[in-house]
């Protein structure tokens, strides 16, 4: 009965955890729908509001206007288009800076497609989740879970993963400092890292996300070149190829960029 | 492979032959009083079975293969599941079934696993067989094949006789955590949830009291004997015996002992019109309780019951939340509690589910 217990507990979890699966399993097959959305997150935040007014690329504005209705219909449709997410902004690293809580209050969260008078009338495990971060238009989406809790946690985890990918912040290579986010993440052969910041953090913690944003805000602000960013890192260029090849979703975001520049792919 | 014959019958159990079913598709409650053992699910019980990887593998494309053939079949007969949910839920049972569940999974570089070697199951092959059989054949559902529904942050243990927790309901919670957090004496008191089935929402609020510490407590009743075993079980395994009181009765009658009492009631009751039942998806027509999905002519008859009830059970300010068919029952309540019931009820309201139907009236005794 100890056991069962145990396994009963491993799988239960709270509302919002912080990581529930990688980044890698997003892969899995998923069907997705557009159309409602749950209105429960349009909470207020007032500095999420400065934020707004900072992101350049946003366009939407009045997302959270009439935040005090809770659980009415509909804001399904949005004339934003989600293909332009890659720009600069200075806002993009304080989105990772948000708790769960307050990052799903800018989210729009579809669930599954509703075909008929669902409650009782169904049984579709249909636990999809589809999250479009309003001020950027990043779609982070889970299916591959029973519950709708884990894939709201799942999608909400992609979304940091893809915030981080997509969202540049200005680096000043003149004054440039790692942020100590991208330090946690660099391997202990770095002459940067000290004994006091604690274990190198993989790509299945949660704070990883932060780590990478910046890296790749380095990569970018040196035009793509390992060895140059190395330097900054007090790495060699291999250990920071190394690094780049560990995760998938960064080898390929440095590569795209790389092959924008007209540079050969890391391998 | 089959270890004792002991185990061997308690696996009947969760194979449970549908031959009453067949006969009598609507009545899954017991004539008997006596409290009927609830079935562990799968993924609690021990890997006692064996078997290789390559006769699991064997299964496993058997399996996929039955789930392709579906194709869109069923989602056009009734709007039942199609291959793509049913792959899905294939690999949510070999996630239940097995020890190890990766071995199975797509191109696995981290393991070694020769064809011969032995695997451990929660159930023997030849029962894989037979449940995705009845998955697919019978139409059972998929939550009854493997003794669960994943609720919430709950894992619900769930058979035959009882309503599976559908997502919808998950926001009654939500009601009940945001009332509570605005309103300390509500979250102290005495609530209900009547008609609990599984136990999902009496559950699902007593963990909200935990959190807040303090000394709220839910009485959860059922007419069904196995809903009441069921519930029981559930609300054991998630530690709330202090918390949560199953009682078997029907509606407000096991709690006349606190008729006044109440500081809320959460419902979710039948509500679907007689005439509709037969032409619902065959998993939930042909095996989920009729007791716990009929609501007589209009759909309206326990709603109505609970509605009337609640101006006596509730204390002044309690707080009731319960689920409908949508927005013309909703809207009907609304009115009913309004025109009917005048001054019993104050700031009413209708709250939609996350699939924009106008799905929950709320409100709080005057």
């Amino acid at each position: 009965m100890t056991t069962q217990m145990a396994h009963s507990i491993v799988r239960s979890f709270l509302r919002f955890p912080n990581s529930i699966c990688s980044f890698k399993r997003a892969s899995s097959t998923c069907t997705w729908f557009v159309h409602y959305s749950n209105n429960r997150n349009y909470t207020n935040f007032p500095f999420v509001q400065k934020i707004n007014t900072r992101d350049r690329c946003s366009g939407i504005n009045t997302w959270n206007r009439g935040s005090t209705v809770v659980f009415s219909t509909n804001y399904s449709s949005s004339s934003f288009s989600s293909n332009d997410v890659v720009c600069e902004t200075v806002g993009g690293r304080e989105y990772l800076m948000l708790t769960d809580e307050q990052l799903m209050s800018q989210c729009q969260m579809d669930t599954y497609k509703s075909s008929g008078p669902g409650g009782q009338h169904r049984n579709k495990r249909e636990s999809s989740v589809r999250l479009k971060h309003l001020p950027t238009g990043i779609i982070a989406q889970a299916a591959e879970d029973r519950s709708q809790h884990k894939n709201r946690a799942s999608a909400l985890t992609r979304l940091r993963v893809l915030l981080a990918l997509k969202m540049r912040n200005n680096v000043d290579l003149e004054t440039y400092v790692p942020p100590p986010e991208l330090v946690q993440i660099l391997p202990a052969k770095s002459t940067l890292r000290v004994s006091d910041k604690g274990p190198q953090i993989g790509h299945n913690n949660p704070k990883f996300a932060l780590g990478m944003q910046a890296l790749l805000d380095l990569i970018f602000a040196v035009g793509g070149s390992v060895s140059d960013a190395a330097k900054k890192l007090g790495l060699s260029t291999g250990g920071l190829s190394r690094l780049i090849l560990s995760d998938d979703s960064l080898r390929m975001a440095v590569n795209e960029f790389r092959a924008s520049k007209g540079m050969k792919p890391l391998k | 492979m089959k270890s004792s014959s002991f185990t061997r019958a308690s696996l009947s159990s969760i194979l449970q032959p549908h031959f009453s079913l067949r006969s009598n598709p609507v009545r899954p409650i017991s004539c008997s009083a006596a409290s009927p053992k609830p079935r562990t699910p799968l993924y609690l019980r021990p890997p006692t079975f064996q078997s290789t990887l390559s006769e699991l593998k064997k299964w496993h494309n058997w399996a996929k293969n039955q789930s392709t053939s579906v194709g869109s079949t069923f989602l056009n007969i009734d709007n039942g599941p199609d291959s793509t949910l049913l792959h899905r839920e294939l690999n949510w049972l070999i996630e239940d079934a097995l020890e190890k569940p990766t071995i199975l999974s797509p191109p696995n570089h981290n393991n070694n696993y020769e064809a011969a070697n032995a695997v451990s199951l929660r159930v023997c092959l030849d029962d894989l067989y037979e449940l995705w059989k009845q998955r697919i054949e019978e139409r059972r559902p998929f939550q009854y094949v493997v003794g669960c529904e994943h609720w919430r942050d709950l894992v619900l243990s769930v058979e035959e006789g009882v309503l599976i927790p559908r997502p919808e309901t998950e926001i009654i919670v939500d009601l009940v955590d945001d009332v509570v957090k605005g309103n300390e004496e509500l979250g102290n008191g005495l609530w209900a949830d009547l008609g609990t089935g599984s136990g999902a929402l009496a559950i699902g609020v007593a963990r909200i009291f935990s959190g807040l510490g303090g000394c709220g407590r839910v009485v959860a009743t059922d007419l069904s004997p196995v809903a009441v075993s069921v519930a029981s079980y559930n609300v054991q395994r998630y530690n709330l015996q202090d918390r949560v009181e199953v009682r078997q009765g029907s509606w407000f009658d096991p709690l006349k002992d606190v008729e006044g009492d109440l500081s809320g009631f959460v419902s979710n009751p039948p509500y679907i019109p007689s005439e509709d039942i037969n032409g619902l998806q065959a998993e939930v027509s042909k095996h989920e309780p009729r007791l716990a999905l009929d609501g007589g002519t209009n759909g309206m008859n326990d709603l109505l019951h609970l509605c009337k009830g609640a101006a006596s059970m509730l204390r002044a300010g309690g707080f009731f939340a319960f689920e409908t068919n949508g927005e013309t029952q909703s809207k009907f309540l609304v009115d009913y509690m309004d025109t009917k019931m005048k001054g019993s009820f104050h700031r009413m309201s209708i709250v939609s589910d996350f699939a924009g139907v106008q799905r929950f009236v709320t409100g709080y005794r005057a």
